[in-house]
């Protein structure tokens, strides 16, 4: 995985010896780094005073060493070995001297290589008062201006092509000026078009209001003029009777008492009309005339942009206040009036020069449209490169702010934690960049002693990762303790599978989780929505799900409930040769034992359930006791590691002897009872054990000395649960005095690295000196016993939720199988049988394939988190979050 | 097949297990230490369960009874 060979600086290339590789397995990490290391290890208490002094020295003895080295040459020393997921792997605390000329390029380069999770140095200070907080600023305006950019893209329709990467590389400086530019420009283009727009809207709706009020008013005139010609027909005919109208009369010779009624044309949205002409007419007592024309297509709003259903309106009334009114409520129904002439001729010329101007608008818009999608389009080609180097920016200075800033403002300090194994690539790495940038001095790179814990890091490939996660998902691992995740890649499909026993479900389950990871390389990195995402995240789980529920529903001969008898013909005959009591007294073994899973003979007996409960609820407990033992011994290599022998002797001991003795009999008791085909009542052995010990009913008897044995076992039991409880905290309160008496040598040398770490428990790792409280302690292994105790009962019991619901998968997928489709079969309708298949498809995939799979997947993982892990995980560490350019884009 | 013979062939599939990874997916010591305690636990789990149905259809207690017609 590590290449052996990198590639090393070029011209000016001076290498850094790599620090000792060979402290692979140090147990504990308060000490580790202290052995001879060629550099002065810089503690953080002295690093302050005599670091400048000290870096000139040791810059001054390492340029002497490359000389006599003769510059870079050969493959890079021996790579440290990693951990492989049993622990995390070993960190180190480092700190690196950056001089300020290769700060940019050095950060840059580690975050490429991802593996230096960088400390903030400056958490005091906020966002702003940070040495690169304007350059965080203009990186985050940029995003901001990219973002526009692509906003405007997608509304144009335009595809964002990737890869576009013609151009040279731009700095910062030159592509802030591009955008800038960029963004003014598409800002004046986009408000031009929009005023262009809004005028051409306008235009067009004018025309609307033309074109329909002249039809009303021509439809009125010429009305108007039939009835005018009837009025001076009659007149005529009237003057021959020589009675003249007067009031027709005056009427035509004096027009000026006639009253002129004024009008307004607008459009108004069709959705508001009925209650616009509703508020018209009250406003105006009914004295007006309202004729609305609706328009056939909407129209675009100039205000808002957005089309809407409208109607062209056309309001006569009378005098000047109800204008004033007639406009306001106008105003208020967001009707855009527009100015109509009486005259004919003065509406066809004006007819003209709207169409006239709508043309020309047009092509305006037209231009304007290609202008900007010209643009568009090479930005395009551009932004995503761009975004990447925006963001790259962005988080180098996020980076750079954490890092503190020497005095003389020529250096950078930075510290961080770093894998082992990954010491000789960062320390590559920092030579390339120091060579990069042409910087005179290079890096210095040197490992730090702390105290504090360090982060937990696992490598992960894609198919242990979905693992870790599930156990990441209970609590990240303390650092460097035993990591149930490679136990985990099995026993969580086996434990899934033990409650999914069916190959048929489980070749539906192999289809699915091989489509799944079919089309890995397709849907790797894309969003694919929550559902399928988690699916897709957890493939590989899935897939070995479906391999061992295969298995397991070979074991358990189940096949969507059909029988299958695939490895022999079955123990079971007749006792008599015409099977006369077959429904009676039952078939007898004759043959040898079926020799994989069960029996085909018990399938669809009357015994099948009693066997079956028998079996499974027995399984269980087998399953769950060796479980348990797995997770017990586990923590005993946790104290080996850490090297903490009252662990060994007052934890792991007692555990496995009280469960052993309780448990582990139990489990005994079975095996041997199915052996012998006894048939003792285990229930009645185990409860009389402790109600009289020593005194073993004859039935009950299941080999020889049970009674002595079982005495025993009580004791052993007994004896467990003060050692459990009281030898460790007196051993940590004796060592605690101890170290009182001699504990002025550590304050006198100030040394802190020599400090004893081990014979305290994980819990105060602080070092002793600090505070001891022993009633803490005693309170803490006192709950730790109880827990332990009471959970060996609750935890064995929490097991057979394995025999219920495998129980509860097979009962279900005969349910289904012989009333829904058995018995429509049974029918003989074609149509029924077609139904019958249908619901029993349907039920198959949405009770059996998702619900089924899980409620059996929460309680693996149920067993999992609680009663596996909770016998060795701590599961109170933190995470390596390393800074990583790849990461990145998960961010946004 | 008697017990002991399958378990022997349990046995077997393990270390061809082991085997295969070794020799087809050989990614150094620690990295097939972790393969190796995968095809180990499988190995266990997948011999357990097995064992467990075989030792339970020993010397049955309870033997199947028939269901009747139009049961």
């Amino acid at each position: 995985m590590l290449p052996q060979g990198l590639p090393s600086g070029s011209s000016a290339g001076i290498r850094l010896r790599s620090r000792d590789p060979s402290r692979g397995t140090s147990p504990a990490w308060q000490d580790s780094g202290s052995d001879s290391d060629p550099e002065p290890v810089i503690r953080p208490s002295a690093a302050g005073r005599g670091r400048r002094q000290k870096l000139a020295e040791w810059v001054k003895k390492r340029r002497e060493a490359i000389m006599a080295h003769g510059g870079p040459k050969g493959p890079l020393p021996h790579v440290p070995k990693t951990m492989e997921m049993f622990r995390s792997e070993e960190m180190q605390l480092v700190q690196l001297i950056i001089p300020a000329e290769a700060a940019h390029e050095t950060v840059s380069y580690l975050g490429d290589i991802g593996l230096l999770q960088f400390k903030d140095l400056n958490a005091d200070k906020s966002a702003f008062q940070r040495t690169y907080a304007n350059q965080v600023k203009r990186c985050a305006e940029m995003a901001r201006k990219l973002r526009f950019f692509k906003d405007q893209i997608q509304k144009a329709d335009l595809r964002i092509s990737t890869g576009g990467t013609t151009e040279k590389e731009l700095d910062l400086d030159e592509l802030e000026g591009k955008l800038t530019e960029l963004e003014t420009e598409l800002l004046e283009i986009n408000s031009n078009s929009e005023k262009l727009r809004r005028s051409q809207s306008e235009l067009v709706e004018l025309k609307l209001v033309l074109e329909k009020a002249g039809s009303f008013f021509t439809q009125a005139r010429d009305g108007a003029a039939v009835q005018q010609r009837e009025l001076e027909d009659s007149v005529v005919a009237s003057e021959s009777m020589d009675s003249p109208l007067l009031l027709e009369q005056e009427m035509q010779t004096d027009p000026s008492k006639v009253v002129r009624l004024g009008f307004v044309t607008g459009l108004v949205p069709k959705a508001k009309s009925i209650t616009f002409e509703r508020v018209l007419f009250r406003a105006t007592r009914g004295n007006m005339f309202l004729r609305l024309a609706p328009v056939e297509t909407p129209v675009i709003d100039p205000q808002t942009g957005e089309k809407v259903e409208k109607c062209v309106f056309v309001v006569f009334f009378a005098g000047e206040r109800a204008r004033t009114k007639i406009l306001k409520i106008c105003e208020a129904f967001g009707a855009n009036r527009y100015p109509f002439p009486e005259d004919p001729a003065k509406q066809r010329q004006m007819m003209a020069e709207v169409t006239a101007r709508l043309s020309e608008l047009e092509t305006t818009i037209e231009a304007g449209d290609r202008h900007r999608d010209n643009v568009l389009t090479s930005t395009a080609y551009q932004i995503e490169t761009w975004t990447a180097l925006v963001r790259r920016k962005k988080a180098i200075y996020h980076t750079l702010n954490m890092l503190s800033i020497d005095v003389t403002r020529k250096c950078l300090v930075a510290e961080g934690w770093c894998p082992v194994f990954a010491k000789p690539k960062i320390q590559d790495a920092l030579q390339r960049a120091a060579v990069d940038s042409s910087s005179t001095v290079s890096t210095i790179f040197q490992p730090i002693n702390t105290h504090e814990m360090p982060p937990t890091f696992y490598q992960t490939n894609k198919f242990t990762s979905c693992f870790q996660e599930i156990v990441e998902a209970y609590g990240v691992a303390r650092y460097q303790e035993a990591n149930p995740a490679p136990f985990t890649v099995i026993s969580f499909p086996f434990l899934f599978a033990i409650m999914f026993g069916d190959w048929g479900h489980g070749i539906l389950m192999l289809l699915a989780s091989l489509y799944l990871v079919g089309n890995e390389k397709k849907w790797m990195g894309k969003k694919l929505g929550d559902i399928m995402e988690m699916a897709f995240g957890g493939r590989y789980c899935i897939l070995l799900m479906s391999i061992f529920s295969i298995y397991t529903g070979l074991i358990y001969n189940e096949f969507f409930s059909v029988n299958f008898p695939i490895f022999s013909k079955g123990a079971y005959t007749c006792r008599t040769p015409d099977c006369s009591d077959e429904t009676t007294a039952g078939l007898v073994k004759t043959g040898a034992t079926y020799p994989f899973g069960v029996d085909p003979a018990w399938h669809g007996s009357r015994t099948e359930l009693p066997f079956l409960n028998s079996l499974k609820m027995k399984m269980s407990i087998l399953l769950g006791v060796t479980q348990m033992f797995t997770g017990i011994f586990l923590s005993y290599f946790n104290a080996k590691y850490f090297d903490l022998p009252l662990n060994i002797w007052f934890e792991f001991i007692p555990q496995v002897v009280f469960l052993g003795s309780l448990f582990g009999y139990l489990s005994l008791l079975i095996i041997i009872k199915w052996i012998s085909g006894s048939t003792a009542d285990l229930y009645h052995v185990m409860i009389y054990m402790f109600l009289s010990p020593g005194t073993v009913e004859a039935e009950n008897q299941l080999f020889w000395g049970q009674a002595f044995v079982q005495v025993i076992l009580l004791l052993a039991a007994f004896i467990a649960v003060p050692m459990m409880l009281l030898p460790k905290p007196l051993a940590l309160r004796r060592q605690h005095l101890a170290s009182l008496q001699h504990g002025a040598y550590g304050v006198l040398g100030g040394s802190d690295a020599e400090e004893h770490g081990h014979g305290e428990d994980g819990e105060h790792a602080h070092g002793d000196h600090d505070e001891f409280d022993f009633s803490e302690i005693l309170v803490h292994q006192m709950i730790h016993t109880i827990e332990f105790v009471l959970g060996a009962v609750s935890n064995t019991a929490s097991y057979l939720r394995l025999w219920a619901l495998s129980l509860a998968h097979a009962e279900l997928s005969a349910v289904f199988y012989e009333r829904v489709l058995l018995f429509a079969v049974g029918t003989g309708n074609p149509v029924a049988i077609v139904i019958g298949f249908i619901v029993f498809m349907f039920a198959t995939l949405g009770v059996l394939m998702v619900m089924e799979t899980l409620s059996a997947f929460l309680h693996a993982l149920r067993l999992h988190w609680v009663e596996f892990m909770n016998k060795f995980y701590m599961g109170d560490g933190y995470k390596f979050i390393p800074f990583n350019f790849s990461h990145l884009e998960e961010d946004e | 097949m008697g017990f002991f013979i399958t378990t022997v062939i349990f046995l077997l599939a393990g270390f061809v297990g082991i085997g295969l990874f070794r020799v087809l997916y050989n990614k150094g010591p620690e990295t097939n230490l972790l393969h190796y305690t995968w095809v180990i636990t499988a190995t266990i789990c997948c011999w357990l369960t097995w064992a467990i149905v075989y030792m339970a259809q020993m010397h049955p207690l309870v033997v199947p009874i028939l269901k009747a017609e139009g049961e």
